[in-house]
């Protein structure tokens, strides 16, 4: 709790300091407020604190980790970004107001207990992001994916709140708890319910950018300034991710056998669809765009086999994983100099800067699962544990690991090569050497210190 | 842990070693590691037990850094340390020699494949399996022939699958036991499914690693164009991993299926030890020749493992042992020629044994070595394996006996049309001190346990027949 009134502080407390158009500033102010929500949630760890008369939110061990992990990814991006933000002195404090904002909806999403805070904090969450996509304004494609973005995403949330509101028509109740109780002690559900649930499966599928919903993607992480696409895979899709689990694994897990059939072949068409999409992409940020469709498709099994609270530790250690991954590689996106970021203007990356070439490097092999990475434990724990019920799954996600090996070695292979042309890449700041420091850490030793 | 930690440090150290320092770096670092190992197999390692080097509490999944050495893998160990150097040595005149990309990736080699022979933890076996593709591929990548890229995504396409075929059979076993501690994993009570699959998950890893026939076509082509140290390792060590992965993991895990899989993997080694050595017979392009040979005597190797029975266990020991340094030698061979002539090709090659005599010499050694002349340890080996391939189908054994004569045919039609013949017109300086040591230690070593193949057998068979009965008390084999 005191984190999240911390984030929403500092973000309108760094709204007010970008009236002085002075980027440092701002900078410092939204990054000291991330860093003191972060620590408040590392000190309170063991003891969170909760609002003492509303139980909309609850924050207990596992919601907390998570909001850490939010505002981990968050504060990774707000450095990283600020070369690019910083390029508009009027407006860098508002921009990362706005990401501040977003992460408060971040954290209202992973520590909900009823439906009525969730979908706030959905809204929170989105908002800002549909605004930070078309942040460069002179860009056709920034625009486009703006409001391509807040078109399909105004439809999904319109789809959720109708299941929203079919699942209050069949239970009676927004809360976690008793909707949870109403599955499990009712034999014959009713099928308002039935109807809430795949409405509100859809609008999630949306969100996390599965297959058949995920049309969008592909432009929008290509259009969106990179900071914002790292956001949207980093931090949007860990929230979604969270908070879908929190509704299907545990309110609606007793009706699993109506949902779980529908989630295995999204599951089974996201991998597919996203790889052998990836594998024919020349642009860098489709690429990222295609195969995070396959790691959705990964992720979803996590929701599969929910037979434990383990699960919930599975999926956040394969999302906190790819999550520093995607940190990195958008990070190498900021440095490309052209505006269409095609793969070849690559080349030579890891011959002109060593150590970022290194952790890209290292990135790419996270995530494709090449063990000792970080990455790898994460593929490991979700796969592993969802094999005693689903074999066959498991064993067609490996195959698509084996699928997904060509692109990101394809890619490695263009950082290492020689580059006789003059170079795309920007000479980097001093923070994102930073950053990259830091998830180059966090990938080769996440995999022994978190699991 | 000292074993382990010391190559990682040197790798670490090279990257900040400056040039002119560099080659001798190497050879005293990779010396270092030798005589560490060898301290080891003399004063820490007595009997039979297993030495634990390392032990962390396992984690919520069962994981724990669990390092140990019994007989094999020390055995394994004093291969990596020796091959290793002398693959610093035969390179030491090589410009690769003061690059410090290589010398890092190549002591990242030993420290990953360290890993993989002391690893008492399935998912720690996996997981040092998997670095050691990684400097492999980058030695290639950097220093490889111009053609590689495509050739190298192959490799590294089809090595990676097999690996995740090992995860999955990881997983599956995993299902069945507490941990992934190996005496766990030795006595999880498999269904005979289920057991099926865990081998054929193995067996798909191993088989795309040794290689065997038909899962080995990624691997004349990258031995091709990969520079020569980097064959070296592949073919020295890299393989090593796979059969040595078969006698730890492969038949101990999953015993019940062992009779299922017995035939195939001999049908599909003595095919290969034919196959490719007939292939051999007919190229011209004397690194390719060498490519198929390895094939040819990695697949009675794997066959010999496969029968498992304590004899063929230690003669594919010492084969293992032996073709590690003949293939070093082999390609050292290879090497010498394109360094001084840029050409491999048999056609335009020829009359080198009257500029290079020392050459000539020392070529014909290995190569000897090789074709399993007695006195060599390639004969004690060759010959323990054709037996224990005979006892078990003697059409077989026949067959696999045909591998004696055509691997006398590729390598001495390999050495005659190089060495002798009418001198191409190209200048041929005789052996650098360098080559001319390693020539000769492989060559002393080859001796020592033509002569003496006890030196390995007492350090193995202990091991050897602790595996055997935990084997047999799980299986129904005669």
């Amino acid at each position: 709790m005191d984190a999240l009134i911390i984030l929403f502080a500092s973000g309108i407390l760094t709204m007010f300091i970008s009236l002085l158009k002075k980027p440092v500033l701002s900078l410092i102010t939204a990054s000291a407020g991330l860093f003191i929500a972060g620590s408040l949630l590392v000190l309170n760890f063991d003891h969170p604190l909760n609002f003492i008369k509303y139980e909309g939110l609850i924050f207990d061990s596992a919601s907390v980790l998570f909001s850490l992990t939010i505002v981990v990814f968050t504060l990774l991006l707000t450095l990283s970004g600020y070369a690019y933000f910083s390029k508009e002195k009027d407006h860098t404090g508002d921009y990362m107001a706005l990401m501040l904002f977003s992460a408060t909806g971040a954290l209202c999403m992973v520590s909900f207990s009823d439906l009525f805070m969730f979908f706030i904090g959905l809204e929170i969450l989105s908002i800002p992001v549909y605004v930070l996509a078309g942040t460069k304004k002179k860009d056709l494609r920034s625009t486009e994916a703006s409001i391509k973005y807040f078109f399909t995403g105004a439809f999904a949330t319109g789809v959720l709140l109708f299941g929203i509101a079919m699942i209050y028509g069949a239970t009676g109740t927004f809360k976690i708890a008793e909707i949870e109780a109403f599955i499990n002690t009712n034999d014959t559900l009713p099928s308002f319910l039935h109807v809430g649930i795949l409405l509100m499966l859809a609008s999630f599928l949306f969100k996390v950018g599965a297959v058949p919903f995920h049309f969008w993607s592909p432009d929008v992480y290509e259009g969106s300034p990179s900071v914002m696409t790292g956001y949207m895979a980093a931090v949007v899709k860990f929230a979604g991710f969270i908070a879908f689990f929190k509704l299907f694994s545990v309110a609606f897990g007793g009706a699993s056998d109506y949902w779980a059939p529908i989630l295995i072949v999204v599951a089974i068409a996201s991998m597919f669809l996203g790889n052998l999409s990836a594998i024919q992409q020349t642009q860098f940020k489709r690429l990222i765009a295609y195969s995070s469709i396959t790691h959705v498709g990964y992720a979803l099994l996590a929701i599969l086999s929910f037979n434990s609270l383990l699960n919930v530790q599975s999926l956040w250690i394969y999302l906190f994983s790819y999550g520093f991954s995607i940190v990195v590689l958008l990070s190498v996106s900021m440095l490309i100099k052209q505006e269409d970021d095609s793969i070849a203007s690559l080349k030579g990356l890891a011959r002109k800067y060593p150590f970022i070439g290194f952790v890209a490097i290292l990135a790419l092999l996270s995530m494709a699962g090449i063990p000792p990475l970080f990455g790898f434990f994460g593929k490991y724990m979700v796969f592993s544990r969802a094999f005693g019920a689903y074999p066959m799954l498991v064993i067609i996600a490996i195959i698509n690991s084996g699928i997904g090996i060509y692109y990101y070695l394809r890619t490695i292979i263009v950082m290492l090569s020689e580059n006789d042309q003059e170079s795309m890449i920007k000479t980097p700041h001093v923070l994102h050497y930073l950053v990259l420091s830091i998830c180059a850490i966090a990938l080769m030793v996440g995999g022994f210190v978190f699991v | 842990m000292e074993l382990i930690i010391l190559p990682f440090i040197f790798a670490l150290i090279a990257l900040l070693t400056p040039k002119a320092l560099m080659r001798a770096f190497t050879l005293v670092a990779a010396a270092a590691s030798v005589v560490l190992v060898l301290i080891h197999a003399c004063y820490y390692y007595g009997s039979d037990h297993l030495v634990q080097i390392f032990q962390s509490n396992s984690n919520s999944f069962g994981f724990s850094l669990n390092f140990a050495y019994d007989g094999i893998s020390l055995l394994m160990l004093v291969l990596v340390n020796v091959t290793i150097a002398l693959i610093a040595l035969a390179n030491f005149k090589s410009p690769l020699a003061e690059d410090r990309k290589f010398v890092s990736m190549l002591f990242l080699m030993q420290f990953a494949l360290i890993g993989v022979f002391t690893a008492f933890d399935g998912l720690l076996f996996y997981i040092f399996w998997e670095i050691t593709l990684i400097p492999v591929f980058l030695i290639a990548l950097w220093f490889g022939a111009a053609e590689r890229k495509k050739i190298l995504i192959k490799f590294f396409i089809f090595t990676f699958v097999g690996s995740l075929a090992m995860l999955l059979a990881l997983i599956g076993i995993k299902q069945w036991a507490n941990s992934f501690s190996y005496i766990d994993l030795v006595l999880a009570n498999l269904p005979i499914d289920v057991a099926f699959y865990v081998m054929g998950g193995f067996f798909i890893a191993f088989a795309i690693k040794i290689p065997l026939i038909p899962f080995h076509t990624w691997q004349p082509d990258t031995y091709t164009v990969a520079p020569t140290a980097g064959t070296m390792l592949l073919s020295a060590l890299m393989l090593k991993m796979a059969l040595y992965g078969m006698i730890r993991w492969m038949i101990p895990l999953a015993p019940e299926a062992l009779s299922q899989f017995q035939n195939p993997i001999i049908y599909l080694g003595i095919i290969g030890v034919v196959y490719t050595a007939i292939i051999a017979i007919r190229l011209k392009d004397m690194k390719r020749v060498f490519a198929y040979a390895s094939i040819s005597h990695v697949g009675l190797i794997a066959a010999g493992i496969i029968i498992f029975n304590p004899d063929t266990l230690g003669g594919s020991l010492i084969q293992m042992f032996n073709h590690s340094l003949v293939a070093v030698g082999l390609f050292l061979a290879v090497e010498v020629i394109e360094r001084r002539t840029q050409l491999r090709d048999l056609d335009q090659l020829g009359g080198i044994a009257t500029q290079a005599p020392k050459f000539a010499f020392w070529f014909a050694v290995i190569g000897f070595a090789s074709v399993s002349v007695p006195f060599s340890s390639g004969f004690i080996g060759e010959f323990i394996l054709i037996k224990g391939v005979y006892d078990y189908n003697w059409i077989w054994g026949a067959i696999a006996g045909l591998s004696v004569i055509l691997g006398a045919v590729y390598t001495l039609r390999a050495y005659q049309l190089s060495m002798y013949g009418t001198p191409k017109g190209f200048d041929f300086p005789d052996l650098h001190w360098s080559e001319w040591l390693t020539f000769a230690f492989i060559s002393g070593l080859v001796l020592l346990l033509g002569l003496y193949p006890n030196l390995i057998l007492n350090f193995i068979n202990p091991s050897l027949d602790q595996i055997n009965s935990l084997v047999q008390s799980t299986t129904l084999l005669p």
